[in-house]
């Protein structure tokens, strides 16, 4: 996996910058917190290795900021603890708990220019004017905003605001870094080049940091894990390629990347047939299904199948007619509408999609691998 | 960015057609401002004419006049001090911590201004040590009450123009602790609204009456109101000067006010708004 090659190659060469981050561990303990009657988290757990980036991922309500807010200190968990190189700072107040945080809105102060803004927790520390101020100026070279240290935050940009503060967290030379969807404010461009720097920092600082996200994109290019969460829990936690090859329920599979649902006919032993192919069904960790519904033993299911793992063949009196194209650069995504009024998605190189006009008549078939099943819709 | 490309194309073509056609809404509001004037001005006038040029003179001399403007002075101090002290951790309070009771918190403060003060009076009586109920300070804790509403109002406009959580928790995550956050983050970023609470309470004391004539004391006010049975024109050129005063006091503080909030993004000072300018976009 690229990710993780390039953060050991990382470390193998010693690029990694000696830091007081360096080696810490955290580690999320069956945390449960409860707003009224609504379960934030229900018995989360994560364990994250030294200078690790881990991304949460979810959709808005799934939990995942509070579980960030509890790891930074502003809200407490019901029960559950929180340890950082094994110990527990569950009762460490916010400002001493040593961790450098970005936040969605732009939280600069706006009566102090970019460079007092970066050296406020040198300033904290009680760190020298002098040296604080040299600090606070190489940070912003390490974001590339040297320029721009005279100035106040309601001069500088949106994107511009968002890297002091990155600078501004990581000045501290935090223990964790955490990230509550720093990007989520930014136009797409800015986004994307913010990203990279993220990352690029991160493995170069080594820091371990715990990224919040409802953008998958953004959790799949960045984390060296990525943790898929649901009403408070956590469905899968696993490597970005991993969690896309291998979706561990119906729900990851769906909301991570695109995902085709084609009725099916579940067998009592253990085979699915679709589209005419009797195939064997993946192995989803035996967990209940979505709304707590178990997962069928035997009738009509939806198979869930990615757009690249569909093939199809043009043929006269095929299964399917082609109705639209998505030209995606290297791939075009074809619309193909099966009998039964489905409608499932299937990436071909563009050069081969040339000959696939809407109305083109196709036979759509499933390989014979594997497939994830789920409760028909 | 938004924002301020809006109000730059929305300014432009005004500009270039401003002398040329003259837009009837243009017409109205002069028409306003100059209604307007009058009837603030004529007044003024009337009794600055009614006043002379010599009376202005022999104002400072009276008997009582320094006494009584030092004793409004010292009062307008003392109640702004409390009401500060008071209002501002109150208010910082509500906005972090108990967002939800902001629309009682407004409602409480609004009481002053419909109860009629010698209910006040009495309550502040019922309530205030012993030791100050000989002094004319007790006064300084009537004006507290009256100033409540003004200076809340202020406050929280500021707060309001900030993201406080946001401030107040990166300030927390950098290693600062509450006394730090407030000292440092939080103030410096209402130094405006602030301002705003200190010159209302301020103009507010200067110009109280009922309280100060009820309780026997001769603030400023009630000093002008006494001389006027003696001399009439004495104690208009006095309300002039007061007047006068206080003017050019709210105009400084404005002016000050609004140069500092500019150079860090904050909007011009008004006296209940503190609008603070939209971040420019990505």
């Amino acid at each position: 996996m690229t990710t993780n090659t390039t953060r050991d190659a990382a470390v193998a060469d010693g690029s990694r910058q000696t830091t007081g981050a360096r080696g810490t561990s955290v580690v999320l303990q069956n945390l449960n917190r409860a707003f009224g009657v609504t379960k934030a988290l229900d018995g989360l757990s994560i364990e994250m290795a030294p200078g690790e980036l881990v991304a949460l991922l979810g959709p808005s309500g799934c939990g995942k900021t509070t579980a960030l807010r509890i790891v930074a200190g502003f809200e407490t968990a019901d029960t559950g603890s929180v340890l950082v190189d094994g110990k527990d700072i569950s009762h460490v107040p916010a400002n001493r708990r040593d961790m450098g945080m970005v936040f969605q809105s732009y939280s600069l102060f706006p009566n102090m220019s970019a460079l007092d803004n970066v050296g406020f927790g040198l300033r904290m520390r009680k760190m020298g004017p002098a040296q604080r101020r040299r600090r606070a100026g190489e940070l912003l070279d390490m974001v590339g905003l040297s320029p721009q240290a005279r100035q106040f935050p309601h001069q500088l940009s949106g994107g511009q605001q968002q890297r002091v503060a990155l600078a501004r967290a990581l000045a501290i030379e935090p223990r964790v870094l955490l990230l509550d969807e720093p990007l989520s404010a930014l136009d797409a461009k800015v986004r994307l080049q913010l990203r990279e720097q993220i990352r690029t920092l991160q493995q170069r600082l080594g820091t371990t940091t715990l990224f919040v996200t409802h953008d998958q994109e953004e959790a799949l290019s960045m984390a060296d894990r990525v943790g898929v969460m649901r009403q408070g829990r956590l469905e899968q936690i696993a490597a970005p390629d991993e969690l896309y090859d291998h979706p561990a329920t119906a729900f990851v599979a769906e909301f991570v990347g695109v995902m085709n649902r084609i009725p099916g006919e579940l067998a009592a032993d253990g085979t699915v047939t679709v589209l005419g192919r009797t195939v064997q069904v993946q192995d989803q960790g035996g967990q209940g299904d979505e709304d707590g519904q178990e997962r069928p033993s035997a009738g009509p299911v939806d198979v869930l199948i990615r757009p690249e793992g569909l093939t199809m063949q043009v043929i006269e009196h095929g299964n399917g007619i082609v109705t639209t194209r998505t030209f995606l650069g290297s791939v075009t995504r074809v619309a193909v509408l099966l009998s039964g009024d489905v409608t499932v998605q299937i990436d071909k190189p563009s050069s081969e999609a040339a000959a696939l006009a809407p109305g083109t008549s196709v036979s759509v078939t499933v390989p014979p691998e594997p497939v994830l099943i789920a409760p028909r819709q | 960015m938004a924002a301020v490309a809006e109000t730059q194309e929305v300014r432009a073509p005004r500009r270039a057609a401003g002398p040329a056609t003259v837009q009837p809404g243009t017409v109205w509001r002069w028409v306003v401002l100059l209604v307007a004037a009058v009837y603030f001005l004529v007044p003024l006038l009337v009794a600055f004419r009614f006043a002379g040029i010599k009376a202005f003179g022999s104002v400072v001399s009276e008997p009582g006049f320094t006494s009584s403007l030092g004793l409004s002075v010292r009062l307008a101090f003392v109640t702004t001090v409390i009401t500060i002290v008071l209002m501002l951790p109150t208010t910082v309070y509500v906005h972090l911590r108990l967002p939800k009771i902001r629309r009682l918190m407004e409602g409480i403060t609004i009481l002053p201004i419909v109860i009629p003060p010698v209910v006040l009076i009495v309550g502040v009586l019922q309530i205030a040590p012993g030791s100050l109920k000989s002094t004319a300070y007790l006064l300084a804790l009537e004006y507290v009450v009256l100033a409540m509403p003004f200076a809340y109002r202020a406050i929280d406009a500021g707060l309001r123009a900030l993201d406080l959580k946001t401030i107040v928790e990166a300030s927390n995550s950098l290693g600062a602790g509450w006394i730090n956050t407030l000292v440092r983050v939080v103030l410096p970023n209402l130094t405006t609204a602030l301002l705003s609470a200190v010159v209302l309470t301020v103009a507010l004391v200067l110009g109280e009456y009922t309280m100060a004539s009820l309780a026997l004391y001769q603030t400023f006010p009630v000093w002008i109101y006494v001389n006027s049975q003696a001399s009439g024109q004495v104690s208009v050129a006095a309300s002039l000067l007061a007047l006068f005063v206080t003017w050019l006091f709210l105009m400084l503080i404005t002016v000050l006010g609004t140069r500092r909030s500019r150079r860090t993004g904050g909007g011009a000072v008004t006296l209940f708004t503190v609008a603070r300018q939209e971040t420019r976009g990505n």
